[in-house]
C-alpha cells in the first residue's frame, strides 16, 4: 500500500535518515536469523540494502512510534484468537459434514494511516473465520467462512486492539 | 532439562495434527477463498506449536529468538499473500462458493 508522499517530494536529508534506521533494523533481524559468522554478510549486505531500499520505495512514511503497552496487551490476544482459528478450520476440515456457510462481508475501517491498516489486514486472516478479501477507500471485504459468526464485533474488537499498539484511541463503539 | 525437551516434543506433536488439517482443508474445501482460510490459519497454529516445542528444545536464547522471527516472518508472509490472492480473485470476478 503506498505511502501519502511519495519518496521524491521528501528532503534528501529525511530521506538518508530513514534509510538508515532501516539499514539498522533490517541488519539486527539478519544477524538474528544468520547468526555473528561474518561471511554471512556476503549475502547479508546485499539483502539488507535491498529490503532498506524497498521498504523506502514502497512505505516512505516515518517508522512508526508503538505503545509498549499495546503492544504487550496484543500478543496474548493475538496467540489466542489465532490459535481459534486454528482449531475452527481443523474442525470443518475433519468433519464429515463440513459445517461452512461461507459469504462476503463489508467493514468500514476507521484506522487513519496506512500501517495500521495493514497490521489489521494481516490479522483478520489469522483470526477465526475471516480473511481480508479486498481493501479500498476505507472499505474492507472480508470472506467469512461462516456467515452465523459474529464477525463484525470480532473485526470491531481486533480494530481497537490495533489502534492500542499504536497507542491510539477508536472513537465510537456502535456500527 | 529432561523435563523441558519432553515438553518441548509433546508441543511438536501437537502441531502435526493442524499441518494435517490444514492441507485436508485445502483438499476438501469447495473455493478458493475457503481453502485460503484452511491454509493460512491452520499452518499457522501448526508452526506455532512446532517453534515453541524446539524453542523448549533450544540450547540458547539466540536459537529461540531465530525461531520466533522465523515464525513472525512466515506469519507476515503468509497473511499477506492470503489477502493477495483473495485479492485477486475477488477482482477477476470469481464468485465465493455458498451453500446451495
Amino acid at each position: 500500500m503506498p505511502g501519502n508522499c511519495s519518496p521524491v517530494s521528501l528532503p534528501l536529508a529525511t530521506r538518508l535518515t530513514r534509510l538508515l534506521a532501516r539499514l539498522v533494523l533490517y541488519a539486527v533481524l539478519w544477524s538474528v536469523l544468520a547468526g555473528l559468522d561474518g561471511r554471512s554478510w556476503i549475502i547479508g549486505l546485499p539483502a539488507v540494502s535491498a529490503a532498506a531500499c524497498c521498504s523506502l520505495f514502497f512505505a516512505p512514511q516515518r517508522l512508526c512510534p508503538l505503545s509498549p503497552l499495546g503492544l504487550l496487551r496484543f500478543i496474548p490476544f493475538f496467540l489466542n484468537l489465532s490459535f481459534w482459528g486454528g482449531c475452527d478450520v481443523m474442525r470443518r476440515a475433519l468433519s464429515p459434514v463440513m459445517p461452512l456457510n461461507p459469504g462476503l462481508v463489508r467493514y468500514q475501517v476507521s484506522l487513519p494511516e496506512a500501517p495500521q491498516q495493514v497490521l489489521l489486514l494481516n490479522c483478520i486472516s489469522l483470526l477465526p473465520g475471516t480473511i481480508s478479501a479486498d481493501f479500498s477507500g476505507q472499505c474492507l471485504t472480508i470472506h467469512t467462512i461462516d456467515r452465523d459468526m459474529p464477525v463484525w464485533s470480532t473485526v470491531h474488537l481486533l480494530e481497537r486492539r490495533v489502534a492500542a499498539v499504536f497507542g491510539l484511541r477508536l472513537a465510537g463503539g456502535a456500527p | 532439562m529432561g523435563l523441558l525437551h519432553n515438553l518441548g516434543t509433546v508441543c511438536i506433536l501437537l502441531g502435526i495434527p493442524f499441518f494435517i488439517s490444514g492441507t485436508i482443508g485445502l483438499l476438501r474445501f469447495p473455493d478458493i477463498y475457503t481453502r485460503l482460510h484452511a491454509l493460512t490459519k491452520a499452518d499457522n497454529v501448526g508452526l506455532g506449536f512446532v517453534v515453541l516445542g524446539l524453542s523448549l528444545q533450544a540450547d540458547g536464547w539466540h536459537t529461540v529468538a531465530r525461531l520466533l522471527l522465523i515464525w513472525l516472518l512466515v506469519l507476515i508472509a503468509s497473511s499477506a499473500s492470503c489477502h493477495l490472492v483473495a485479492r485477486a480473485a475477488l477482482r477477476k470476478k470469481i464468485e465465493p462458493w455458498s451453500r446451495p
